[in-house]
Formats: structure tokens, C-alpha cells, sequence
């Protein structure tokens, strides 16, 4: 599922301490308007969508719609 | 006759005034008269050249359950903390019938670390309603208490099972509304609820099935006695947490109560998180809201063991590929000498150095002693291995139990938190006291303020500080009395050497209920702590006393 020009993407990922002192995923979104939003993914879910979006590392989530980080 | 001189201190008085040279004389647990005092008491405490301060308030703290066996909340006292707010994030140990127990403990033991035996095995549960776990409390507690009450199990309470299914009602919504009142007059400080937690089973906790109805009506009958709202915002997107601060502006307004929301941290990944959440909390001030965000001094450490696949290796395909193959394929290919050169290899020229050369082992699980509080780099030279080899061989020795901590990696730049810190309208507080048992120390945050960022980067002179932690929050929270030093005031006291006082090293310890492991920090430079006028730590030891109260 490539993004298309009408859906948010992402732009970045990077590695961040979460609140409980795990490592998170900041993934940074660019809405079609232009706006940007970074948002933190728990392990679980930041491993679900570098599989989603057959990534081998954090490199390989850019440009990928935002909807993968809800599919399995 | 007094009860308590304190003598030749330098007074620090939690109004941010300078401080001066004077004695504090106690008398009935009360500070009967501060400056030059004349006249003798049955305990003469000579504080020359120490500070002698308002004992310390942690706004944020789950020490609901531990404070049933200890009731000083070590090692919290010992930093001079002398009052507590348990009762944080929707969870409260009361009110809660007996038969929703099982889902409490498994509420905590999800969000906040806590293992199953600290709810089993050191004391007796024998209480259903806030009146009775207040009860229950009574007897046992070195420290004040100012406890929050949970929208989650208030929830539970009204609705059972369907806590955590549905919306409720017209008639659910009053009878929490009855039962919220109820803990208030029983002495709960506030209400807290949370956006965020979920159970063990996955699901949502119950408050987060409630609709904005049910939280407005709870916040009237918080107007109706001025109390506190404490929320867990979506703290992983910002937009959220600015959609919740408006929120809570409006509740906070139209009840006309304070309302806090924590965590609010500086991550450098996300460097305008922090700043806007401010921002926007001080528009909302100008329009007459109270929205405090609570801020923890500590930096965050990221910390993992090879037993679950932590994201600190995402940047690194071969370990992602292999760290999250099940358990066996995992020992199986961590034992492939041909698998392990390669990962290694794939960390660079120097086999690991600058990635991992810094990681510490932290203890607590099945790393063996004589390498429990060193750096990855030094092992690695003593094994004759680089760091990646080293850690991949130690883990693998150890059944995968060896947990490695990378110190510091977000909330960490002093300049930038230094200057949240003497914010104003910033709180701090969001320490975790007694929570996250397994995970870090969440004991030391008031020392570190003082080490950090009074004493090393000067954000804030040692008088701002000690407001931030005492007055400002005995105001913010509504503790009535506590929190300066004042003839009347309550005499919560702590002395302490203010070119010292720090937090020591973080250590595992083994002495939670079923000799469960939790981490925790020492304190530094703190070296008397009275609790409403009665001596409760002094030079390194805890005394018999249990001289706090619930405190409002």
C-alpha cells in the first residue's frame, strides 16, 4: 500500500525513550495540507509497521501511507 | 518547652524569599516559632550549615499499595519527601468490591509494573471503601498521603464488567457522581482518570469508556469541595494532548477546579512537543483555566534485554531479523557463530563501540554480580570481545536475563529542561513513585533538582527550587497548611546539605513482598527529615515513627 498524494505519509522514524524507559519508534507524518505531526509507537506496534511496510530498517518506513501503522 | 528546636539553619522557606540564618522551634507538630527562638526542647537538632526546608510534596506517585507495608514509601522519605499523592492514573486501591480485585491488581501490574504478590502477600485486604483503605492506612504511615480516588475503579464500582465496555448511563453517572462524593469526604484530594492504559488483557482501562458527559458530572462534584482532576493524556501525539488541555481547561473553568496532566516530557526527536504544550497551557491560564503540567527532573533511560526484541536495534536489520524470531530460533541463532559474526559485523568498523560501548549492566536479573554497574566497553575489553560480541555473549551465558541501559536518551538536555523546569506554570512532579518497579528508579527526582539544576547549570537559585516542590504544590494541590515554613504551619521539615544533596546510583534491591525486585536510588546530602514535628529519618536511618497524615 504506497501512499497517495490524498493521505498523510511518513516522512521519518527515529528511536526515542518512551515514558516507561523502553525504546519507541517517533514516526513523523506529513499531512497532504502540509502539516506534520510526530507520533510514538510502542515496540509491539513500531515492529508491526516496519513489517507492514516491508522495512528492514527505520530507512525503509518513509514514504509509506500512514494507514500502515493500523494494518497487520 | 518545646518539642523540637532546629537551630542555626539556613532557613529556606518554601516562598522563594532568601534564605537566612534562624531556628525553627516545633511544638504539637506545629511550627511554633521561627528566626532567633530562646528557650529548650526535648530534641535540639544543630543544622549550621545546612538548609533547613519544607519537606518535599510528590504530586505523582502509586505508592497506594506499598505504603500497606511501608508506610515511609521508601526510599522516598530518606529524600525528604514527607507527603505523597497516590492514587494517580485512574487507579486507587479503594473504593473496590472484593470480587474486583483480580482486575485491579491486573490494572497495575500492566501500567504500573507492580507485581501480583505486593497485593497478596504483605497485608490484609480487608477493606471496600475509601473510608476504609484510609482506615486501613492510618496507623501505618511515616509520610502525609493526599490521595487521589480512580475514575477507573469508581467505574468498576457502578458498573462492573460493563466498566470497560460502555458508556454509562443517566443513573450509572449519578451514582458515580454519589460515590465520588463519598471519597471526598473520606479524604480523597482529587479524581484521576486516564486517556491512555491499558489492562492486562489488552483492553482499555474503564475510564477510558467514559463519555465527556460522565467526566463533566464528575468534575461538578469536584466543584462542589474545589478539588483536583489528574488526567493521562495521549502523550504520544501532541495534537491529542493540546485537544486535552483545551479539555481540561474547560472543566477546569466551568468547575472551577485545578486539573494537572503528566507526563510532559522533552524528547529531542520531537523538539516542539514540550514547548507547545506549554504554550498552549499558558493561554489557557490567561483565560482563568488551572492546567498544570507536571514535569519529572530525571532524564529518561532506555533500557532492554535480548529476552524481548527492544526497537534500540531498529536501526540495525540483521538484529531486528533475529531478535524477533521466538525464543528458540532466537538462542538458535544467537549460538550461529556465522549468524552472530555477521550482526556484529553490521554495527561498524569498531564491532559495537560507539552504539553500545556506553551501555551499562544493570543488575537486578541474572547478570552475574562482577559485572552489574559496568559499561559494555569495559566488559568487552576484559573478555577480549568488541562490545556487540560482548553483549550478544553475556546475554546468551545469562539465558538472555541481562538487562543493558543506555543512560539518558531523551529529557536529557539541561539548558532546555532546566528552563520548562522554572517555568512558572510548569509543576513539577510526575515522578512514578513506586511504579515502574522493574524498569528504572523512580525515587530521587527532588535530589537530582537540586544536583542537576540548581547546583551544575543554574536554571533556578536553590530558593525557587524549593518552592517549586513545596509551597507551589501544597498550593496547587490545596494542602492546607503544609509546604513552608510558618508559625501554624505543619511541621513537615527537612534538613539537608545543600552542596550535597543529590541521588545516589540506581541499584537493584530484592525487598518487595515474595523478595521481588525493584530498582531504586539512594539519597544524598539529606540528612533529618521531620513529618508533622516528629523525627522520621536521620543520618542514614528510618525511625519508628508514624507520624503522618492525610493531609488536605
Amino acid at each position: 500500500m504506497s501512499a497517495d498524494r490524498f493521505e498523510a505519509v511518513i516522512l521519518d522514524a527515529h528511536i526515542a525513550p518512551g515514558h516507561d524507559g523502553a525504546a519507541e519508534l517517533m514516526v513523523r507524518l506529513r499531512y497532504p495540507n502540509g502539516a506534520e505531526q510526530i507520533i510514538s509507537l510502542e515496540a509491539d506496534i513500531g515492529f508491526r509497521l516496519m513489517r507492514s511496510c516491508g522495512a528492514a530498517d527505520l530507512s525503509g518506513l518513509a514514504g509509506h501511507s500512514w494507514r500502515r501503522m493500523m494494518s497487520d | 518547652m518545646f518539642d523540637v528546636l532546629i537551630k542555626n539553619g539556613s532557613i529556606v522557606d518554601g516562598s522563594a524569599a532568601p534564605a537566612y540564618i534562624g531556628d525553627i522551634a516545633i511544638k504539637d507538630g506545629r511550627i511554633a516559632k521561627v528566626g532567633r527562638v530562646d528557650g529548650s526542647a526535648r530534641r535540639v537538632i544543630e543544622a549550621d550549615g545546612k538548609v533547613a526546608a519544607p519537606g518535599f510534596i510528590d504530586p505523582h506517585t502509586h505508592f497506594d499499595v506499598q505504603l500497606l507495608w511501608d508506610g515511609a514509601a521508601r526510599p522516598a522519605l530518606a529524600h525528604g519527601v514527607t507527603s505523597v499523592v497516590p492514587g494517580n492514573c485512574s487507579l486507587s486501591l479503594a473504593p473496590l468490591k472484593a470480587h474486583d480485585r483480580a482486575k485491579l491488581i491486573g490494572m497495575f501490574q500492566q501500567i504500573e509494573e507492580m507485581p501480583p504478590e505486593a497485593f497478596t502477600q504483605a497485608f490484609a485486604w480487608t477493606w471496600e471503601t475509601f473510608d476504609g483503605y484510609r482506615e486501613a492506612l492510618r496507623s501505618r504511615i511515616s509520610v502525609n498521603v493526599a490521595p487521589l480516588v480512580g475514575h477507573s475503579v469508581i467505574r468498576l464500582w457502578v458498573m462492573g464488567d460493563a466498566a470497560n465496555q460502555r458508556a454509562a448511563n443517566r443513573d450509572e453517572i449519578e451514582r458515580m457522581q454519589a460515590l465520588l462524593r463519598t471519597c471526598l469526604e473520606a479524604g480523597a484530594v482529587g479524581l484521576s482518570t486516564s486517556f491512555v492504559d491499558i489492562d492486562d488483557r489488552g483492553w482499555p482501562v474503564p475510564s477510558r469508556f467514559a463519555e465527556f458527559e460522565e467526566l463533566d458530572a464528575l468534575c461538578a462534584v469536584l466543584g462542589e469541595y474545589g478539588r483536583m482532576l489528574q488526567c493521562v493524556p495521549e502523550f504520544y501525539a501532541m495534537d491529542l494532548t493540546i485537544a486535552r488541555i483545551d479539555q481540561l481547561a474547560e472543566l477546569s473553568i466551568r468547575h472551577n477546579i485545578p486539573t494537572t496532566f503528566s507526563p510532559l516530557f522533552d524528547i529531542s526527536a520531537a523538539p516542539n512537543n514540550a514547548p507547545r504544550a506549554i504554550a498552549r497551557v499558558e493561554e489557557q491560564f490567561a483565560r482563568g483555566a488551572r492546567v498544570w503540567p507536571q514535569m519529572q527532573t530525571r532524564p529518561i533511560d532506555i533500557s532492554f534485554s535480548l529476552l524481548r526484541p527492544s526497537l534500540f536495534f531498529a536501526r540495525l536489520p540483521r538484529w531486528v531479523q533475529v531478535l524477533r524470531l521466538p525464543l528458540e530460533a532466537r538462542l538458535a541463532a544467537l549460538r550461529s557463530s556465522d549468524t552472530v559474526a555477521k550482526m556484529v559485523a553490521d554495527l561498524g568498523p569498531d564491532g559495537g563501540e560507539a552504539m553500545m560501548g556506553g551501555l551499562i549492566v544493570r543488575g537486578g536479573d541474572a547478570a552475574p554480580d562482577e559485572v552489574v554497574g559496568h559499561r559494555l566497553s569495559e566488559i568487552a575489553r576484559d573478555r577480549g570481545e568488541a562490545p556487540g560480541m560482548a553483549l550478544i555473549g553475556l546475554s546468551l551465558e545469562n539465558g538472555l536475563d541481562v538487562a543493558f541501559l543506555s543512560a539518558s536518551m531523551g529529557h536529557e538536555d539541561a539548558e532546555r529542561i532546566g528552563s520548562m523546569l522554572a517555568h512558572p506554570l510548569v509543576h513539577i512532579g510526575a515522578s512514578d513513585g513506586g511504579a515502574h518497579l522493574a524498569s528504572f528508579a523512580t525515587y530521587g527526582d527532588t535530589g537530582y533538582l537540586f544536583s542537576e539544576f540548581v547546583r551544575r547549570k543554574g536554571a533556578m537559585s536553590l530558593e525557587q527550587a524549593v518552592r517549586k516542590i513545596t509551597a507551589e504544590t501544597a498550593d496547587i494541590w490545596g494542602l492546607k497548611d503544609r509546604g513552608r515554613i510558618e508559625v501554624g504551619r505543619h511541621a513537615d521539615i527537612v534538613v539537608f546539605d545543600p552542596d550535597l544533596i543529590a541521588r545516589g546510583e540506581e541499584r537493584a534491591v530484592f525487598d518487595m513482598p515474595g523478595d521481588g525486585m525493584r530498582y531504586v536510588r539512594d539519597s544524598i546530602g539529606v540528612e533529618t527529615v521531620l513529618v508533622n514535628g516528629v523525627v522520621s529519618y536521620e543520618h542514614g536511618a528510618y525511625t519508628d515513627a508514624r507520624a503522618g497524615q492525610f493531609c488536605l
